[in-house]
């Protein structure tokens, strides 16, 4: 009952609208923020019109066989390196690619040297630096392949490239994690709140009088709480569906976050009856949840990996065992925190 | 205000509030900080797989070459390879012999086959560096110059070199291509650029302009030094696999640096603030003598130092510890502006919220708007009238040591910091025993703050102009978020202007219109003015007068050479005169036009307002209607 009063209470006020909204339309430009994120991540994936390279040196025909194989960089030849350098100061193009035989000092023969200019500045010179270095990795492959004679161990050859999405590991093993815990966390601050201000305000009495005992209105929020998390989830997981990003596993996955919200939720209502303060509770809640995040490393397998490879469809043994784990924690640490709350004289709020 | 007191207050919210916090609570979170740092050591150190272990299925032989890459990357789990398992979907990748592979249908699949052909790339590297001939293992080297281009771009703004690098990057020889001071990213220092560019004058195989010396500015700009490996201009080292792009949003990384501390702050400002009203708490400080003012500064003062000493610690640490040596005072002062619009909009944000949850989610939302605020307009670095609007980029200015002229730091960190003092402002209204105690709604307390500052007849003029600076702040924030649709264009009402300019021209509108004629609505709401018809166009005409004069301070935007772009052009109408326009053209266009469009629009607005809250509505928008109709007439007819 408690419970949905609470609930009830949340809907009504209209900054949780607001609140709704803002994750609506975070939700809405998840695709943008995909890139935007994996841009930072890995630079190459954005993928951008053609690079003009302009090439010169003596070694300049390794290096047009090597831009062959690349259909985003285009190369040009320059026999006159003063020409080419003029072409790079008018922008016709985007990069200066100089190469010429050295002696090598690491042992016998020559290396090829290649003196790349690229434009200052921010977005585009990104862009193009990701392109120039695709090309001279090729011009390496192809010079190993030709001294192949003198290496005892001979490179693997490369799979044959597939238009993959640039952003499928990014986005499940970083963020969908990180959208599914976010309700947990945020429903635990909620609890800590509704309990410390009941406290604070005094309202805390006026409850009491019905016949509701301090451990029934705690179990209340917790529920309300707790409940409140995966329902989020739930919703994240619907949006990301819409947005292309399919989720496997959604049972387990719920199961899972309620689990973590629980265990979550617990902290923070045994923080808000221990302190009776909201700053405080707050603070600690804040702190000792990052702790029992980041500790959760040592674990034979993170949360944020397990959640990651039930939604990528890859589970392992100890994907599932993570998950009955961190139930039976969750219900041990309630009942603990329940056996806490009862032992505590409720009177002196 | 006075000193004294607000020190006083200042001295109680730090000893006797001190956060609320207990010994008892801060030893725990000791402990906690503590446990924290062993576990990023324990993380760091390697201890434990990686988010993305176990995430693709590899069926494979022991025999074939490829067993290997895969056991060595945590990313796969190599099994044996069984046709039957690849076509239910248990395995991502299937060998069926050394050289033939299962065709990838779905799209992890086809992730799974990317990320094989990468690892293979990094095994081939890592079999490379064992090798005993090292120069056929590796038997490319590079080195990486980056260089100004002179070409003007659509995105140039900026004439030739306007763009303050110090780096010209053009003709300059040996010598003092070596003292160019600029680069701070370098960790070897501008020495060894020197001496690089020397040694690739002396390589043999190199020509002529190698050794002419071009500064290399390692990145000027784009790399805040410390991130990824940089190659110098050392011939010998450097392969492809070493070539580390610059880090192209170094504004996200500032964002991250010094806003993130702030949200800390501001949580605890909030709740500080909040407390007071409950159960009358506050009462027992407004009954001391000391003045509204002086609790209000007092309260906040702790938590802006608070946060000014964030701030110039992490521009210390960056600076000496080399990441960005150019750092300096100047970046703290672009981020104080920043940290009182926080400060301000929790003020407030703590003023008008009714309970702790609510002040939660009001944070939130402050958090997010302000951000963006901060970081979208920072992305555009080509762009620097765009980029100027964020005081973030002033900070990156500085960081990485271009100098900034006074109109660019005026025009960054002035509007921001108005509206802070116009929050600070309608808080302080509502810092009262009759507004502070009470549980009324959030718009029905942003009307009140309104109201509050209304006295009489001629407050519509003066409020009107108090709300300038959000009008500028938000007309900014329009522009850099609209920028991006510069490009399309649309033929509206056969004006032919672009997507961008019209939906700028809709949002100044919209802003604008609100800014006239909201605290009309709240004059009228708490019965401040009389409800007559005459009455209500001398209160629409006195509030577009105010409007009409504090709008010259959108004049700002001509420290930014803003105009320059066809965006900014459009949204500061009226700012500047254009060039070769006769004098009485000039006069009609920029004194008496805009003074009649304010005056008649705020005069719609507050026949509306004086009936009821729909009558409002219609009211706003009708006037919204004439004046993007203005906008859009003038614009098409200055293009």
């Amino acid at each position: 009952m408690v419970a949905r009063r609470d609930v009830r209470s949340l809907s009504r006020e209209k900054t949780i609208v607001l609140a709704l909204l803002i994750q609506l339309f975070v939700a809405g430009f998840s695709s943008f923020l995909v890139v935007g994120l994996t841009s930072l991540y890995d630079p190459g994936s954005v993928s951008a019109g053609e690079v003009e390279m302009a090439v010169t040196g003596d070694a300049r025909d390794e290096l047009l066989a090597a831009g062959a194989e690349h259909e985003s960089a285009a190369m040009t030849e320059f026999n006159d390196s003063r020409e080419a350098q003029l072409a790079f100061e008018e922008r016709r193009v985007d990069a200066l690619l100089n190469a010429s035989y050295v002696e090598s000092s690491d042992g016998p023969g020559r290396k090829i040297s290649v003196t790349a200019r690229i434009p200052e500045g921010s977005l585009r010179s990104t862009l193009i630096v990701v392109n120039v270095r695709r090309v001279l990795e090729t011009l390496e492959r192809q010079e190993r392949f030709e001294r192949a004679d003198s290496l005892e161990e001979d490179p693997v050859p490369l799979p044959p490239q597939v238009s993959a999405s640039p952003y499928f590991g990014f986005t499940y093993t970083v963020l969908i994690p990180l959208l599914l815990f976010l309700p947990a966390f945020i429903s635990g601050s909620v609890a800590v709140d509704t309990i410390t201000e009941e406290m604070e305000r005094g309202t805390l009495e006026l409850l009491r009088v019905a016949p509701v005992s301090l451990l029934d209105i705690v179990d209340g929020k917790a529920l309300g709480m707790a409940l409140l998390a995966p329902a989020q989830s739930l919703l994240w997981i619907l949006l990301l569906s819409v947005n292309g990003i399919r989720v496997a596993n959604v049972a387990v996955i719920l199961l899972f976050v309620t689990a973590v919200a629980a265990l979550v939720v617990t902290i923070g209502v045994v923080l808000g009856v221990a302190t009776g303060k909201r700053r405080p509770a707050q603070l600690l809640y804040s702190v000792l949840t990052l702790v029992v995040f980041g500790a959760a490393v040592v674990l034979p397998e993170h949360p944020a990996t397990t959640v990651a490879k039930l939604a990528v469809d890859s589970p392992t043994l100890s994907t599932y065992a993570t998950v009955v784990g961190t139930l039976a924690v969750a219900i041990l640490a309630y009942a603990a925190a329940r056996k806490y709350v009862g032992s505590v004289d409720a009177s002196a709020f | 205000m006075r000193p004294a007191k607000l020190l006083r207050v200042a001295k109680w919210e730090v000893t006797k509030n001190a956060g609320g916090v207990d010994k008892r609570t801060l030893v725990v979170m000791a402990l906690a900080v503590l446990a924290m740092g062993a576990v990023a050591a324990v993380a760091v150190s390697g201890g434990g797989p990686g988010l993305d272990a176990d995430i693709y299925r590899v069926g494979v032989d022991e025999s074939n070459p490829y067993h290997q890459v895969a056991s060595e990357d945590p990313s796969f789990r190599v099994q044996a390879p069984d046709r039957e398992a690849f076509e239910r979907g248990d395995q991502d990748l299937t060998f069926y012999s050394a050289n033939r592979l299962s065709r990838p249908q779905t799209e992890k699949q086809s992730a799974a086959l990317e990320a094989l052909r990468s690892s293979t790339e990094s095994y081939n590297d890592r079999t490379m560096a064992r090798a005993d001939n090292q120069t056929a293992a590796f038997p490319v080297t590079v080195t990486l110059v980056y260089q100004e281009q002179n070409g003007t771009s659509t995105l140039d703004t900026s004439t030739g070199g306007g763009d303050t690098t110090a780096d010209d990057g053009n003709g300059s020889d040996g010598p003092s291509a070596g003292g160019n001071g600029t680069d701070g990213q370098t960790s070897d220092g501008a020495t060894a650029t020197g001496g690089g560019s020397g040694g690739s004058a002396g390589d043999g195989g190199s020509d002529g302009n190698t050794g002419g010396g071009e500064a290399a500015a390692a990145g000027g700009g784009a790399n805040l030094g410390g991130i990824g490996a940089q190659l110098t201009g050392d011939v010998e080292s450097g392969t492809p696999g070493d070539i580390s792009p610059p880090f192209p949003f170094e504004s996200l990384v500032l964002a991250f640096l010094y806003i993130v501390p702030m949200n800390f702050v501001i949580q605890a400002y909030g709740s500080s603030m909040l407390s007071e009203r409950l159960n009358r708490r506050g009462e027992l400080l407004l009954v001391t003598p000391a003045s509204r003012g002086d609790i209000i500064g007092g309260k906040t003062l702790p938590y802006f130092l608070g946060a000014m000493g964030v701030a110039t610690a992490i521009t210390a640490l960056l600076r000496f510890s080399g990441i960005a040596p150019s750092g300096s005072l100047v970046a703290v002062a672009a981020v104080l502006p920043i940290a009182l619009l926080f400060l301000a909009a929790t003020f407030c944000g703590a003023m008008f919220a009714r309970s702790f949850k609510e002040l939660t989610f009001v944070t939130v939302t402050i958090t997010v708007t302000l951000t963006s605020y901060a970081f979208v307009p920072a992305i555009f670095t080509d762009v620097t009238p765009i980029a100027l609007i964020s005081p973030l980029t002033l900070v990156v200015m500085d960081l990485t040591g271009r100098s900034i002229s006074l109109g660019a730091f005026a025009f960054s960190t002035l509007p921001p910091l108005f509206t802070a003092l116009v929050l600070f402002g309608l808080g302080a209204g509502l810092y009262r025993e009759e507004d502070m105690f009470t549980q009324r709604s959030i718009p029905l307390k942003v009307l009140d703050a309104l109201a509050g500052r209304i006295k009489s007849r001629k407050s519509a003029l003066k409020m009107s102009a108090i709300l300038i600076p959000f009008v500028i702040v938000a007309e900014l924030g329009a522009i850099a978020f609209l920028f991006v649709l510069d490009s399309v264009s649309l033929n509206v009402f056969g004006t032919n202007q672009s997507l961008g300019i019209v939906l700028v021209l809709g949002v100044v509108a919209v802003v604008e219109e609100l800014g006239k004629s909201l605290h009309l609505y709240a004059g009228y709401a708490h019965a401040r003015y009389e409800r007559t018809l005459r009455s209500a166009i001398g209160l629409g005409a006195l509030s577009g007068l105010g409007f009409f004069l504090a709008e010259k301070g959108l004049l700002i935007v001509r420290l930014s050479d803003l105009e320059e772009l066809p965006i900014g052009d459009a949204a500061t109408l009226g700012a500047t005169p254009p060039a070769g326009v006769p004098l009485w053209a000039v006069a009609l266009l920029f004194l008496f036009a805009p003074l009649a469009l304010h005056a008649v629009t705020a005069a719609i607005s507050s026949v509306g307002a004086r009936r009821g809250r729909w009558a409002y509505v219609a009211g706003v928008g009708v006037a919204v209607v004439v004046h993007f109709a203005y906008n859009l007439t003038v614009v098409s007819a200055l293009a």
